[in-house]
């Protein structure tokens, strides 16, 4: 039986019956001793935990027995991010988890095919939180909803749950590469071959925007206590039940990417096929219904047929590939475009190089945060030579340009701000869509910026393509300028205990 | 990204030939130039530590003691430049790579030159204190296994994967990726001064220099992790070598079949 995720909002109700079995599943989980590893709380620990956070947000308590130390071992912490396993890894999370709940729900006397729903927020009037995770009671008004978490704070931290969707983008999906570099390049659709090296600085496109937005959006944080939402760190993000709702949804968009067009493709590497336990990390091991655990690969999870599931919709947000458009948009005529495209897909490794930085690290303090970068004048030259040559005979697909946020360091995971270009002084940033880079939600920097933790205090890397803007100014005949204005709009003031500062802002050409 | 083979960068092919010639005149001249080598002959072993010294530094030249130190330096620690090098060059206009190349490497053979000169002093003091060699070659093995399961080397160890912010124009680019070089060197040396010790109280002995150039090249592919006393050891490069050749030979074995 192959199952179907369907989009929550188009389930035919609030409570219909998928979300409703859903309910019942997670609360036969939740029912679950800390140590069962087919509980709620073990599940979530899984993608992580952080046992002085769980402990503050009530999640764990000295009466808790803890796991043995092999199931902890074998089990928990093991989300991947940062790194090109992030796709495969959760796919597989979410595969384990829903067998779980559906075990569940089969016991209840609920349906065999039950499948997880997905909560496609970029749909039209479906940002908002779907409502049976927003409300304390059951359909029949009883008050323990087990869909409803209280540490749910949104992108206002009021409470008002939903994603802003002028904020989030697909600019993902027409990526042609699924992993990238951490040169300062694309990070790819799925994200940096970190070799032998455990998780990376930087997030894969896909995982940066919407993955990170909407966890720090949704899970927010508490103003008064200053702790984050669930949803907002990766240590508690499991413990929320949105949270597979949305991760279904990033899986979905893995699939629409691989779709559309055809010649996007998974990695053939066989780092990437074998996963992390060929480059000296664990194995993907879960548990499942009847204790028995399931060990998998990335190659294993490519293939949706082979899984035995698929999406409701996996049609791409646009009918035309993002590299055609952009040519077309240069000038270039359809027919040339189509073919540089399928060149550059088949094209072998891309030159990065320094386009231009700033001078020095950036507090992000308040309600913005400015700076200059400086471009070089015989780099910039390149760009423009790429650019006005853009279909010629011979010539490649012009370069790509990427804004990158390095060593972004801080204590607040739910911090969330758009970046734009170049906006004219005095003007609101927001008026100017055309010149947004790209919305960061600083999922899992409160981790990375611990001087002895997995990323040796370096903080995180994001990276944003903005080959668009730079087109733009190109068509415009302004882009020789010496510097780009880089503005940062936080969706809320950032107080400074949380301690937010950027490296270095840079920019990055890619030759294509 | 990647669907084409290709081959390695300029800059590695010239930091591994450098590496290869330094292993090369060690092998020839037996680590000939170190100090540790002219006390190996415990002729001296009777004198005052003063004049120990003094003689040492009689007979060795400083330029012979340096030249010791530099081989010793880029055959044993210039393999473990490769990543942070890596960070240096990505975030440097591609013009001035080779100068933040060059300009890395001297802060951290800076520190490593004066570490490695101020082990080959203690390591004459070593053998001064204790003339006996196997004691004295216990007492280094003791001191270098405590100082590997110390927390104090996990910290030396978490700061060796920092990779800073860098600027990128100007004097400040250049003070940033010599600044780099000195703190990278300064951990590293901070991780690895009691196995080089080691190093030099077997004076000079090729397979205890590989040995050790490999556990302390293996033991930087583990990542940062919390400090405490426990034993850390090249744990992962050896599942990656073990993982690596299962893996090619299960290809091999498909291919075949």
């Amino acid at each position: 039986m192959a199952y179907t995720r369907k989009n929550v909002w188009e389930l035919g109700g609030v409570w219909a019956d998928p979300i409703l079995w859903y309910a019942r599943g997670v609360k036969a989980m939740k029912a679950r001793a800390l140590s069962e590893p087919t509980g709620w709380r073990f599940y979530a620990a899984i993608h992580g935990i952080d046992q002085d956070l769980w402990r503050q947000l009530g999640y764990l308590s000295s009466g808790d027995a803890m796991p043995g130390s092999g199931d902890i071992e074998t089990y928990w912490s093991q989300c991947q991010h940062g790194s090109w396993y992030f796709l495969p890894w959760h796919r597989g999370y979410l595969l384990a988890f829903e067998a779980v709940v559906r075990d569940a729900v089969v016991k209840l006397g609920g349906p065999s095919d039950w499948a997880l729903p997905y909560w496609n927020y970029f749909k039209q009037n479906q940002d908002a939180l779907p409502p049976a995770f927003a409300s304390a009671h059951w359909p029949d008004g009883q008050g323990d909803n087990p869909l409803y978490v209280p540490q749910r704070y949104g992108p206002n931290n009021d409470g008002g749950v939903y994603v802003p969707v002028n904020m989030i983008n697909l600019n993902a999906l027409g990526d042609p590469d699924f992993s990238g570099v951490a040169s300062g390049g694309s990070p790819g659709f799925g994200g940096v071959n970190t070799g032998f090296s455990h998780g990376g600085q930087v997030h894969g496109g896909i995982e940066t925007q919407p993955h990170d937005w909407v966890h720090g959006l949704v899970g927010g944080g508490d103003p008064q206590s200053n702790l984050p939402g669930l949803m907002s760190d990766p240590d508690t993000a499991g413990l929320d039940p949105v949270f597979w709702l949305h991760h279904a949804n990033v899986d979905r968009l893995w699939e629409v990417w691989r779709k559309n067009p055809t010649s996007h493709l998974d990695p053939t590497d066989a780092n990437w096929v074998n996963g992390p336990l060929v480059v000296g990390g664990g194995s993907f091991v879960l548990p499942m219904p009847g204790g028995v655990s399931w060990t998998y690969t990335p190659g294993q999870m490519s293939d949706l047929s082979q899984l035995n599931y698929t999406y409701d919709d996996v049609s791409p947000p646009s009918a035309t590939p993002e590299m055609v458009a952009r040519l077309e948009r240069l000038g270039v005529t359809l027919e040339t475009a189509n073919a540089l495209a399928r060149s550059t897909a088949m094209a072998g490794p891309k030159t990065v190089e320094l386009l231009g930085a700033n001078n020095e690290s950036l507090r992000v303090i308040g309600t913005e945060a400015g700076t200059s970068v400086t471009l070089d004048t015989a780099v910039q030259r390149k760009v423009s030579t790429s650019l006005e040559t853009a279909g010629a005979a011979g010539k490649p697909a012009p370069d790509r340009i990427f804004l990158n946020l390095q060593n972004v360091r801080g204590l607040n995971d739910a911090t969330a701000f758009s970046v734009y270009i170049n906006v004219p002084e005095g003007e609101d940033p927001v008026q100017h869509p055309e010149l947004l880079a790209g919305s960061i939600a600083l999922f899992g920097v409160r981790k990375a910026t611990l001087a002895d933790g997995e990323h040796a205090g370096d903080g995180l890397t994001f990276v944003f393509e903005i080959t668009q803007i730079i087109d733009a100014m190109h068509l415009a005949g302004a882009l020789n300028v010496s510097q780009l204005r880089v503005r940062l709009v936080p969706v809320k003031p950032v107080p400074e205990a949380a301690q937010i500062s950027i490296g270095r802002i840079s920019i990055f050409r890619q030759s294509t | 990204m990647g669907r084409a083979a290709h081959w390695p960068d300029t800059w590695l092919v010239v930091l591994g030939s450098i590496i290869l010639l330094a292993w090369w005149l060690l092998a020839r001249d037996s680590g000939g130039s170190m100090v540790s080598t002219f006390c190996s002959s415990d002729t001296l072993w009777a004198v005052p530590l003063s004049l120990r010294l003094d003689l040492v530094l009689m007979l060795v030249s400083p330029a012979q003691l340096a030249s010791g130190s530099a081989l010793m330096i880029a055959a044993m620690m210039l393999p473990l430049v490769i990543a942070p090098l890596r960070h240096v060059r990505d975030r440097s206009f591609a013009r001035q790579r080779a100068r933040a190349t060059i300009l890395f490497t001297a802060g951290y053979v800076v520190v490593w030159m004066i570490v490695a000169i101020v082990l080959q002093l203690i390591a004459v003091a070593a053998r001064w204190a204790v003339p006996t060699p196997l004691l004295c070659f216990a007492l280094a093995v003791i001191t270098a296994i405590l100082w590997q399961v110390s927390p104090t080397k996990q910290w030396c160890l978490n700061r060796c994967h920092r990779r800073p912010h860098l600027a990128a124009f100007g004097a400040a680019a250049d003070r940033d990726a010599f600044d780099f070089g000195l703190t990278n060197g300064a951990s590293c040396a901070g991780s690895c001064w009691a196995l080089m010790l080691l190093t030099l109280l077997i004076q000079g002995q090729m397979l205890g220099m590989i040995a050790v150039t490999l556990f302390i090249f293996a033991e930087q592919l583990e990542g940062p992790a919390q400090l405490k006393w426990r034993w850390r050891g090249p744990s992962k490069a050896l599942r990656i070598a073990v993982a690596q050749v299962r893996m090619r030979l299960t290809i091999a074995r498909a291919k075949i079949l």
